[in-house]
């Protein structure tokens, strides 16, 4: 059975007419990392907040449709039972810092402390998820002294630490250097190595392309493609809806007008491009 | 303003390893006795002779001397010398000035106010360099007080930094497009909203979001919460508490017998 | 009761509190700075109070006075009464309507102001003489030595200065409130209680005209009761 499982999801924000996710089907299985990419406004945001319980529980408004994680629906839930489940990490890592705790140690228990989790056991998983995310050097500091890469994998060790069967990001490296990137993404990979299922809001294909086992391309509320990352960031009909694609993509499109690209698929990324080139020549 | 807002100076001695509970209980014995004990020189003697001694014995002297001169002495003299002039009472002056006269008696009465503001601040004084903020709330946390005044009291110490130097940063970036604190004013009342509009607005639209991410970590949990660091309270730490608290109840009825 | 108190609190209202009290202790330092003559050191109280209700503006009023005491200056402590029960009764005016529109929030203003004199004035007796560290005290002074009663004396100073003070507090707290959108104001517990019904241009010249003539009233009297 796949963990989660969404149907037919209608939602409506309060004082809003037009519903912001508009009959969502999703199935999603154990250990995928899917990632959602749509222009602003398409429901991205929308769509994580409903995984993770927000949508309605939060936000209230007006829901059809049934979400379900491990069995367990949405509606017959409570947000604070939900969020053991689900973890939610985003954007804006300052704002998710919960300004309870002086040091990232303290920030990082916070949640175990909230779930009611015995003291002893509380140390050893706030040093084993500080050590998956190679935050240990940071545990004294306070949360507030660090530069915004390290507070995104201090919101994101904050999360892992209760264990959460999905792991729901929305935009978490949107606001950083591509170093900070590139320490966010290996976070993840390796968590997707061992087996957690991750939904990711990105916009930066060619990390997607890399990473992802599927793509999903939110339009106005729906679901407009899906498939293997390979396939959807390549697709015309992607295009034609005015998505960004990787300039890797635009130029072998280019290229294979002229006949200088002979695959039939288009990369993606700068080493599928060159890979590609080369068999050409 | 940065470095007041933690008072606390991390130290090994007796006072630092009380129970906060312990140490919030004698700042009121403090208060509560200064206030009520019915003998005119007590709360000169409790400064004098308790809570100097006390600054020692928690290796916080400096400090402690440190805020005095700075924060509490200035504050009580300022609040001596005005009910010692502006308190009509007596008959025996002592000096005029202008209006303003100190007598005997509204000298003695600026004496008492003066003493009683300087045992309760010393108090607090003594209280906050010796206790870290969380290990207090944990410590009434786990007591029963709710969570969530946990988090308000100390978001609210962190916030506070934050906010003034934003406002730092606007007031400065208003005086170089020309806000003069001491223009006319209308012109002064008119920059009110430039100032305080950005800084405000800014911070409530944050709220929700804030929200949010404390909510994804179980904030409301209905669970019973754990707290990560034991704040110990031993018999001697309860044996003080009810020492104070018959002291206070002492003072306060021989205040109302006499 | 307990269902009442409880209904003030939601996780948004426990993340507004300490951003109130940072508002109120910022904004009073700034008006310090411009050197204008009120406080507005209440507006995130009158803020919290409007948005998520009584209770929670009177935990908001107490907890900013106690941490201003801790962070600024330990003589705000004795005024956590008065800085409640704003709180509180700001928010029971906009349970009652009274935050609606520009005229409604000025009668909000008037009767935070004299809840404040109603609550200041025996802890300014009581603790200080009458005499407490405020700049204001000079009047209650003069008042004493021309021979009024300390009670009388000091009620009529703070009668002088709160009014203005409480009705810009509540006027800019409606205009912050006005000026969110919508969906922001949307999560609080109370946000029903701060929609504006007729909040219009006019409205708001009248509003401040009203202020403005207090300012006049205030002044006269002072230049009455001084000169006297
Ligand atoms: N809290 C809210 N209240 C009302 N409407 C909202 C709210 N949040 C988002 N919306 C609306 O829902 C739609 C989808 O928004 P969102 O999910 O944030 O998009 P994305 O994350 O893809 O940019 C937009 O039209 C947006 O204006
Ligand atoms: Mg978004």
């Amino acid at each position: 059975m796949a963990l989660v499982n969404i149907q037919n999801l209608t939602y409506k924000y309060p004082l809003t007419k037009t519903p912001a996710l508009q009959n969502i089907n999703l199935q999603i299985e154990q250990g995928e990392f899917i990632s959602v990419i749509g222009a602003n406004g398409a429901g991205k945001s929308t769509l994580c907040y409903a995984l993770a319980g927000f949508v309605p529980h939060f936000f209230k408004g007006e829901i059809s449709g049934e979400i379900e994680v491990d069995g367990v629906a949405s509606s017959k839930s409570t947000l604070d039972e939900w969020v053991v489940n689900v973890g939610l990490a985003f954007q804006n890592p300052f704002n998710q810092i919960s300004g309870a705790k002086y040091t990232v140690f303290e920030e990082i228990a916070f949640g175990l402390e909230n779930a009611g989790v015995p003291r002893e056991q509380m140390q050893s998983r706030v040093e084993e998820a500080m050590k998956l995310t190679g935050i240990s050097n940071l545990a004294d500091r306070s949360p507030y002294s660090l530069s915004g890469g390290q507070q995104q994998r201090v919101a994101l060790t904050s999360i892992l630490v209760m264990q959460p069967k999905l792991l729901v990001l929305d935009e978490p490296t949107s606001q950083m250097d591509p170093i900070g990137t590139r320490e966010v993404f290996s976070v993840i990979h390796n968590l997707t190595q061992s087996g957690m299922t991750v939904v990711m809001v990105e916009h930066k294909v060619e990390w997607i392309a890399h990473f992802a086992t599927r793509v999903i391309a939110l339009k106005d509320g729906s679901i407009l493609t899906e498939g293997k990352p390979g396939d959807v960031l390549t697709s015309d009909v992607l295009t034609k809806n005015g998505f960004g694609v990787s300039r890797y993509t635009s130029v072998a499109r280019e290229a294979k007008k002229q006949g200088l690209w002979k695959k039939e698929k288009l990369p993606v990324t700068l080493f599928e491009a060159a890979e590609g080139f080369n068999r050409n020549a | 303003m940065h470095e007041r807002l933690s008072f606390y100076i991390k130290r090994d001695s007796v006072i630092h390893r009380l129970n906060p509970l312990t140490k919030l209980v004698l700042v009121f014995a403090f208060i509560g006795v200064a206030f009520t004990f019915p003998w005119y020189w007590m709360s000169l003697s409790l400064f004098l002779f308790v809570l100097i001694p006390l600054a020692f014995v928690a290796k916080v002297s400096r400090e402690y001397f440190f805020t005095a001169t700075r924060l509490i002495l200035p504050a009580a003299g300022f609040l001596f010398l005005m009910q010692a002039l502006f308190q009509p009472i007596g008959e025996e002056i002592i000096f005029q000035f202008y209006f303003l006269d100190a007598t005997r008696e509204s000298l003695a009465f600026a004496f008492t106010i003066a003493a009683r503001i300087i045992v309760m601040i010393s108090a607090f004084t003594l209280l906050l360099l010796t206790t870290h903020p969380s290990e207090l709330m944990s410590d009434l946390t786990r007591r029963g007080l709710p969570g969530q005044f946990a988090y308000v009291i100390i978001s609210t110490l962190q916030i506070l930094p934050q906010m003034q130097a934003k406002a730092q940063t606007i007031i400065a970036a208003q005086r170089s497009r020309g806000l003069d604190t001491e223009s006319t004013f209308l012109k002064r009342a008119g920059s009110v909203l430039p100032l305080v509009g950005p800084l405000v607005f800014g911070s409530l639209v944050e709220v929700e979001e804030r929200a949010i991410a404390i909510e994804a970590r179980g904030f409301t949990s209905k669970k019973e919460k754990t707290s990560l660091h034991e704040v110990p309270d031993t018999v001697t730490d309860k044996t003080i508490r009810w020492v104070l608290i018959i002291l206070i109840i002492l003072s306060i009825s021989l205040n109302l017998w006499l | 009761m307990l269902d009442k108190i409880k209904s003030n609190f939601n996780t948004q209202t426990w993340v507004l509190i300490p951003i109130a009290i940072a508002i109120n202790l910022v904004v009073g330092q700034i008006v310090l700075t411009l050197k204008l003559p009120v406080f507005l050191d209440s507006i995130g109280t009158v803020l919290v109070a409007v948005l998520c209700g009584p209770w929670a503006g009177a935990l908001t009023g107490a907890l900013s006075n106690t941490i201003a005491g801790i962070a600024l200056d330990p003589g705000w402590f004795p005024w956590w009464p008065v800085a409640a029960m704003i709180g509180y009764m700001a928010g029971r005016m906009a349970e009652w309507g009274f935050f609606k529109s520009w005229w409604k929030v000025v009668v909000t203003g008037f009767v935070i102001a004299l809840t404040a004199v109603i609550v200041s004035t025996p802890i300014a007796v009581y603790l200080f003489g009458g005499i407490t560290a405020s700049g204001s005290s000079f009047i209650t002074a003069y008042l004493l030595q021309t021979g009024q009663g300390i009670w009388q004396a000091v009620a009529s100073t703070s009668f002088i200065t709160e009014p203005v003070d409480k009705i810009t507090t509540a006027m800019l707290a409606f205009a912050i409130i006005l000026g969110l959108p919508k969906r922001t104001v949307g999560g609080y517990p109370k946000a029903a209680n701060a929609e504006a019904e007729g909040a219009d241009r006019n409205q708001l010249y009248i509003a401040i005209g009203v202020v403005v003539l207090l300012v006049l009233f205030a002044a006269f009297l002072l230049r009455n009761i001084l000169g006297g």
